[in-house]
């Protein structure tokens, strides 16, 4: 296994410009987990890497080797793919020896090796089973076998865990972590899941749109997203533009004459339905006034919609309540995602991080 | 209770498949059954093998021309079909892939009489083909050869059947999860290991019926032997023309048809065989 360096990458389906500028380096043994929404490119950045699609600018470094302009079955770099991808005609062995076999590998070779991948991904003494006779979780194994029989420089999974149902994807997602643990190989696994990205991965990449947005450790991109998508996609649903001209929001930061981008998640904040002088001690950043609009039963709790003039903010609470119901809602300030927004002579706008810890307390309704 | 009611139904609604019934019974089953009858009976509705006999008597060396003409055109066919299929597949030229794509489907909508006229005017001494070899300075008059015989119908079969299985065949290879094979080359496989070791095995299937359903239909043409074949040896179809027009002779037609019949149901039975074994071994 080598480490993995992308610089300024550039890839796209024809004249269509897909990644853009896209620098990212996975380090030897470390697992890099691409998030983002359907349609951001990360599938793009797996196929530019394998070589399925051509690079238009930019360089790919698997160890020491450029291998943006080598074909794919020249690149060592290996992909477990969604579908499986398993040839129905063979067995599990001659599956997972294919890749040896096209190297040329000495037979009692290959199957020491098959052998050896068989008991690593707990399949023992299925490698004369048809791949077709095999579960979802066992075929995505074989799958996982496949790519490392031939130790590849790098293993870049795609959605492995998306076709297989809720129970299987949480065993085959420890799995497949445990063992790049243990072999400890290279590998960029693209997901849409930020549950599976801050579990499996040792940092995350979020993209949006061709573009890496934030690189961090799953604590960083979680804690404190660098940018309002980031924080919007890691969770943090409710959001609300500053000012709002409203009296129901009250915040407790300085830099109140700057426009801002407020986010929080659903269960940072607190909800009380019956406001006493005790929960007015509470130290709030944000602190909103409004009536009880739907109550959902989650299992372990109740999702509260709150209406709070043109805003409905989502809660988590551990009682149901009855519509209509007034309702305070006290979000501290760690728990707030604050991005200043940024006037441009354009149309659009930009926003830039302000650290909610940093600002100074300030009273404004 | 069930059982009875949809029982019933069948039997209410069996009309309904009467009419295509009834098309298949006239047009398909009663002429076929005719023409064994025929070929093993007398006029006076005897048994007899003299039909037979007769047929292979007169007809042994067609029969086994027709055989070795379809074999060995059936086997080009595959090997062409296959190279124009994996082209389309598997060809990082994509503009390539699209022309050939559309070129070769253009044979599907030309008739077997037309090809055959077209293969004349194209493969005789004097044809197309000669008159650009000499035009071009690459062969004198003297040295032109006719392709019509056994070679000019082994092209033109080849050439009209070649749309046909080609369609099958790459519209199998598109069937298959393009993941699989991009899981190969990333393990290294070359594109022609891609095609022997993975695309063909899962197409093996297709590739019978589209050679079965070739054989059949080059089994049963009668304008090509008749406008590009040289008379002797010729194929079955001809020998059974020839029979009904010049002597009137419906009993050794028929007996050449049971024949050419056999040959086409053993092929049949061959391919069912095989598709079986892979089917138990699977």
């Amino acid at each position: 296994m080598a480490h993995l360096h992308i610089k300024n990458l550039q890839a796209g389906y024809g004249k269509k410009l897909i990644l853009d500028n896209i620098n990212l380096t996975v380090e030897q043994g470390e697992m890099i987990a691409l998030l983002g929404p359907s349609g951001c490119g990360k599938t793009t950045l797996l196929n530019a890497l394998c070589g399925f699609v051509p690079v238009s600018h930019g360089e790919i470094f698997a160890g020491n080797r450029a291998v943006s302009q080598l074909p794919a079955e020249k690149r060592n770099i290996t992909m477990v793919f969604q579908s499986y991808a398993l040839w129905p005609h063979m067995t599990v062995a001659q599956n997972i020896g294919y890749g040896l076999k096209v190297q040329k590998a000495k037979r009692a070779d290959i199957d020491a090796r098959v052998a050896e991948l068989l008991r690593i991904v707990k399949l023992d003494g299925l490698d004369h089973e048809k791949v077709t006779a095999l579960s979802g979780g066992q075929r995505q194994r074989v799958a996982l076998a496949r790519a490392l029989a031939i130790r590849p420089d790098v293993l870049v999974l795609d959605e492995p865990l998306s076709n297989l149902d809720a129970k299987v994807r949480l065993s085959v997602r420890h799995e497949i972590k445990a063992l790049q643990k243990q072999l400890g190989f290279t590998s960029l696994i693209v997901t849409h899941d930020q549950e599976e990205a801050l579990v499996m991965a040792d940092r995350i990449a979020v993209l949006n749109q061709g573009k890496i947005e934030q690189i961090g450790t799953p604590e960083e991109i979680y804690h404190h997203p660098s940018t309002p998508f980031v924080a919007d996609f890691m969770g943090a649903e409710n959001h609300i533009e500053w000012p709002t001209h409203d009296d129901a929001f009250c915040l407790n930061l300085s830099n109140h004459a700057d426009q801002l981008d407020i986010y929080f998640r659903s269960e940072s904040a607190v909800l009380s339905a019956h406001p006493t002088s005790e929960n007015a001690d509470f130290n709030a950043g944000l602190t909103i006034s409004g009536q009880v609009e739907q109550s959902v039963f989650f299992g372990n709790n109740y999702q509260i919609s709150v209406r709070c003039g043109k805003h409905t903010i989502q809660v988590d609470h551990d009682q149901n309540l009855p519509e209509h119901t007034p309702a305070t809602l006290r979000i501290p300030i760690d728990a707030l995602h604050v991005f200043a927004k940024k006037e441009k002579h354009s149309d659009h706008q930009k926003t830039n991080i302000v650290s909610a810890k940093s600002m100074r307390m300030n009273h404004v309704c | 209770m069930r059982q009875t009611t949809s029982h019933n139904l069948l039997k209410n609604h069996l009309w309904l498949i009467a009419p295509a019934a009834l098309m298949v019974g006239i047009f398909f089953l009663y002429p076929l059954c005719f023409s064994l009858y025929s070929a093993i009976t007398l006029d006076s509705g005897e048994f007899t093998l003299t039909h037979l006999n007769k047929a292979f008597e007169l007809y042994s060396k067609d029969i086994l021309f027709t055989i070795i003409i379809v074999l060995i055109s059936v086997a080009i066919l595959a090997v062409l079909s296959i190279t124009i299929a994996a082209l389309i597949t598997l060809s990082p030229f994509r503009s390539l892939s699209k022309i050939l794509g559309f070129l070769y489907r253009l044979p599907l909508f030309i008739p077997f009489i037309v090809t055959a006229q077209m293969m004349r005017s194209f493969l005789a001494k004097n044809g197309l083909m000669n008159n650009a070899f000499v035009a071009s300075g690459l062969l004198t008059p003297m040295d032109t050869v006719s392709f019509l015989g056994w070679s000019g119908i082994i092209i033109t079969f080849v050439w009209k059947q070649l749309a046909f299985s080609t369609l099958l065949i790459s519209g199998a290879m598109a069937a298959l999860d393009d993941s699989q094979i991009r899981a190969a080359r990333n393990l290294g496989a070359s594109r022609l290991r891609i095609l022997f070791q993975i695309i063909l095995p899962q197409i093996t299937p297709t590739l019978g019926v589209a050679m079965v359903l070739s054989i059949v239909t080059m089994m049963s043409v009668l304008s090509v032997p008749l406008m590009i074949g040289t008379g002797s040896p010729t194929m079955m179809t001809a020998d059974m023309a020839f029979r009904i027009n010049s002597y009137g002779d419906y009993h050794v037609a028929n007996a050449l048809g049971l024949v050419s019949y056999c040959i086409c149901a053993g092929l049949a039975w061959f391919y069912l065989r095989q598709n079986l074994k892979e089917k138990g071994a699977n």
